[in-house]
């Protein structure tokens, strides 16, 4: 130990010997050389994979072993590259060799001193990384949204076919992934990271180097799901069934090492998240007065770290089978495609809750805000949420009703599934009874309580239905299941999310949001949406298959106003984009607290400093208490009348 | 809501980088190395589901290697044994630790390493001396990816030993820290359990209780 560092309330603190500058190496790391090594790496790795893999061997299904073993290499060298040219490895071979971070350390790597250049770097401030996942979430949203607007020019084109069927079947597939992908993390990875740590009175994430280890893993996640498209896409939709996924070209290795790294990603990031609501708390904040926000979060990672490792082996068995020839989904080779479907679905049914569990409880943080109202029975909400991830893991089976697999599992899991709507009905109970009676101020985050719940009814009535075994043998594999998952994914979630980064867009950015602009984006892509998945419902119902490109004349009508609403929904996209980006460079700035809320995260300066907070904060009430009166203020009161007596006198 | 200032207090070992108690940050850590268990059970689980399922299906009759060649089995719990003894080693180097003897952990981190090098390189070894090749069936894939998981939680092991050897001798882990000793004791004590169950299930589902399989077709195009 060489000296001492000041750190906040702790005084003088012991520090190891610095090794060179604060930093060390991350000092010369950033996204350049991150993707310098990537590439450098992944394009020896194909032309060695090229020299060494013997091509034209054929496996059990007719593929050849040589080139997907290369492809799969090449992808794998590309992340590794990647992780170690952007510095991810620094971190564990220092602690190896007994190089312990000093506080200077931290700080530099926290990004202090480094201006705008911190955002692509890797970075540990959670703040940087929440702003980090808003970008990248943002881009797949993009990414998907353009995907699902080439998939609706091909259905609303009914009298030609625009796109090869091959081609159309990539994209469906691609959007679906990228979709998925994207709204998993819209709430999470930005408000979990940026606001959660802040909302529990904590300085940082527990482990702020795995923070961006799991923001930078979902980075390199990306390029090998873009370039399938590339290399034959992925034709099979985002669920992939087996076979049909080892019977499809090359670019279907990008999907699996996608999601083999993109669960590394989330499974890092619950672990960071659980361990930091549980163990940093602020001083007084007891299980009873965490946020309801905090909840949502802690139950959806939760649930990702239970679940997505049985995805990850879905998809490492997937990648096996091509590339070392294994048969796990192989059925002449003993292999079965039913294993697949089971470990997907294990995940893949849960996985909707990790969509929809964060933004609905960031929609009940706000919406007490804009009611002045306390969280109409907190407790009930809480029982929701765990209901939701207790049952969420025994619901899986009703994708597979009608796949031949355990007919007698059928009627049980209908149960399950149907059990599951009551949890989630305590969710909607409790957001109606904070409503009841409540003084609307109707700003943009509220009305996405309304848009929120409106979907969320639709959706989940719809599901109710399609949840029975004999409604799911007509329904199955018809229009009428993408426009209920559309209705609970994007109607429950993506517009949750918009209701949520319109709330803490103040605290993120320093900057007001523009409300009006904002507004008009937020209920073009509402109006859009309903016409959009409205008209699929009558597609499904009239019997319309998903996933076709060609279909009968009885359903034109249907599919020209799926389109048009598709088309508004991308307007209205745009023109909220709009107003964040625009807001962002040049809005009105804001107050530490513009709403008058109560969680501590507005209680902090604005723009918040690299520790968040000057002194810890101890907590003294429930954040709810809109309405009761503070003691304190009370107090406040009479001595002040106290004052104004004496000073009569 | 309001904010007060906490009260200091230098009298305990301090994190250099938050400046909290280790004893605070450890806390954090263990739940983290919980966490982390869980989801490796959770992938572990998925491979122990895949193993038992395929035995049990005997999909097309195609579960069995070439030959019934099956994989021998000592080498499993040989496998086994030399985690289960680097990881008691470990825990005796921490108790000693603990009682004030940084040099035993040093010594314990020192032969665990060894043992888990060795125990790697005969899980290399298993791998490579199949009498099956992983394209030869369900149970040969499944037997297969057992001991590439296996290999890879070695490897991961060995990296943290080296680093705890690494890190007592150079005072880092102490008495009264001991905290990164025993984050890595109780990883290693997941995966004793993780290649138990490999091994129990390698033993115990060679030949399927399916004998009389039906055919479901090969799904070819």
């Amino acid at each position: 130990m060489s000296d001492t560092a000041v750190i906040h309330e702790h005084g003088h603190v012991p520090q190891p010997v610095q090794h060179g500058k604060p930093g060390g190496i991350l000092r010369h790391t950033s996204i350049v050389t991150g993707l310098v090594s990537g590439v450098v790496l992944a394009v020896i790795a194909y032309l060695v994979g090229g020299m060494l893999m013997p091509q034209g061997t054929l496996d059990a299904d007719g593929i050849q072993v040589g080139i997907n073993a290369q492809i799969a290499a090449t992808y794998i060298a590309w992340v590794v590259g990647f992780m170690a040219g952007i510095g991810a490895f620094a971190g564990p071979i220092r602690w190896a060799m007994g190089h312990d971070l000093t506080h200077d350390d931290a700080e530099y790597m926290a990004g202090k001193g480094q201006g705008k250049w911190r955002y692509w770097k890797y970075t540990t401030d959670h703040k940087v990384v929440g702003f980090q996942y808003l970008v990248i979430s943002m881009v797949l949203l993009g990414l998907g949204g353009f995907l699902a607007m080439l998939v609706r020019t091909e259905l609303g084109a009914t009298w030609t076919e625009v796109f090869d069927p091959n081609f159309y079947n990539s994209i469906i597939g691609t959007h679906g992934i990228v979709m998925i992908i994207a709204m998993i993390i819209v709430v999470t990875g930005p408000l979990g990271n940026f606001v959660v740590p802040i909302m529990i009175g904590a300085r940082d994430m527990a482990f702020p180097r795995l923070n961006a280890l799991s923001f930078w893993l979902l980075f390199a996640a990306v390029p090998p799901l873009v370039t399938n498209l590339m290399l034959g896409g992925m034709r099979d939709g985002w669920t992939v069934y087996q076979p049909l996924g080892a019977q499809a070209p090359v670019g279907m290795i990008g999907y699996q090492i996608t999601i083999i790294t993109f669960a590394f990603s989330t499974g890092i990031a619950s672990v960071n998240l659980i361990t930091t609501i549980v163990t940093m708390r602020a001083r007084g904040m007891t299980w009873n007065r965490v946020p309801i926000f905090v909840i949502g979060i802690i139950a959806s990672s939760i649930m990702g770290l239970v679940w997505f490792p049985m995805f990850q082996y879905s998809q490492v068995f997937a990648l096996s089978d091509r590339v070392i020839a294994t048969s796990f989904y192989i059925p002449q080779m003993g292999g079965s495609v039913w294993l697949y479907e089971n470990l997907f679905w294990l995940l893949g049914h849960p996985e909707v809750y990790v969509i929809v569990v964060p933004g609905t409880a960031a929609l009940m943080e706000l919406m007490v805000v804009f009611l002045r109202k306390p969280l109409f029975s907190y407790k009930v909400a809480v029982a929701g949420f765990a209901g939701i991830v207790g049952i969420s893991s025994v619901v899986w089976v009703h994708h597979m009703y009608m796949t031949g697999w355990a007919p007698a599992a059928g009627y049980p899991f209908m149960l399950s599934t149907e059990l599951i709507s009551i949890p989630f009905g305590f969710l909607v109970m409790v957001m109606l009874g904070t409503i009841w009676r409540g003084k609307v101020w109707t700003r943009l985050p509220m009305m996405a309580v309304f848009a929120v719940l409106w979907n969320k009814v639709i959706g989940g009535i719809t599901g109710v239905y399609l949840s029975d075994v004999p409604v799911d043998q007509y329904m199955h594999g018809s229009m009428f299941v993408v426009a209920h998952f559309h209705f609970m994914l994007m109607g429950a979630g993506l517009f949750a999310a918009m209701g949520a980064i319109s709330y803490w867009f103040p605290k993120m950015t320093g900057r007001m949001l523009d409300e009006r602009i904002g507004s008009i984006g937020f209920w073009t892509a509402f109006a859009g949406f309903q016409l959009t998945f409205g008209s699929m419902f009558v597609a499904g119902l009239q019997g319309m298959p998903r996933r076709v490109l060609q279909f009968d004349d009885a359903f034109n009508v249907s599919n020209w106003l799926s389109t048009i609403g598709a088309y508004t929904i991308g307007i209205g996209m745009l023109v909220f984009l709009y107003a964040i980006v625009t807001s962002w460079r040049s809005s009105v700035l804001a107050a530490a607290n513009p709403w008058g809320a109560k969680t501590l995260e507005w209680q902090t300066e604005t723009p918040v400093p690299l520790e968040n907070f000057p002194v810890l904060p101890v907590v003294t009430s429930d954040p709810y208490g809109y309405g009761v009166p503070d003691p304190y203020d009370e107090i406040e009161e009479q001595l002040t009348d106290e004052d104004a007596t004496v000073g009569a006198r | 809501m309001s904010t007060t200032r906490a009260t200091p207090s230098t009298s305990v070992p301090r994190s250099p980088t938050t400046g909290e108690p280790v004893t605070t940050t450890a806390r954090r850590n263990r739940l983290g190395v919980w966490l982390l268990i869980v989801s490796d059970v959770t992938g572990t689980l998925a491979l122990l589901v895949a193993y038992s399922y395929l035995w049990s299906l005997n999909v097309n009759s195609a579960w069995a290697p070439p030959g019934n060649a099956w994989a021998t089995l000592w080498p499993f719990w040989a496998l086994v044994a030399g985690l289960v003894v680097a990881t008691l080693l470990m825990w005796w180097g921490l108790a000693g630790l603990t009682a004030g003897n940084r040099g035993r952990l040093v010594a314990a981190a020192g032969l665990s390493s060894l043992i888990v090098l060795v125990t790697w390189i005969g899980q290399i070894v298993q791998l490579s001396t199949f009498p099956f090749g992983p394209s030869d069936g369900a149970y040969a894939s499944a037997t297969y990816w057992l001991a590439l998981v296996n290999a890879g939680h070695l490897f991961t092991i060995m990296f943290l030993v080296v680093a705890i050897l690494n890190r007592t001798r150079m005072g880092r882990i102490a008495p009264d820290n001991p905290h990164h000793a025993r984050l890595v004791a109780m990883w290693m004590t997941w995966i004793c359990v993780a290649a138990f169950l490999g091994a129990l299930f390698a033993t115990t589902m060679t030949v399927s209780p399916n004998t009389n399989s039906p055919s479901f077709g090969t799904f070819s195009e």
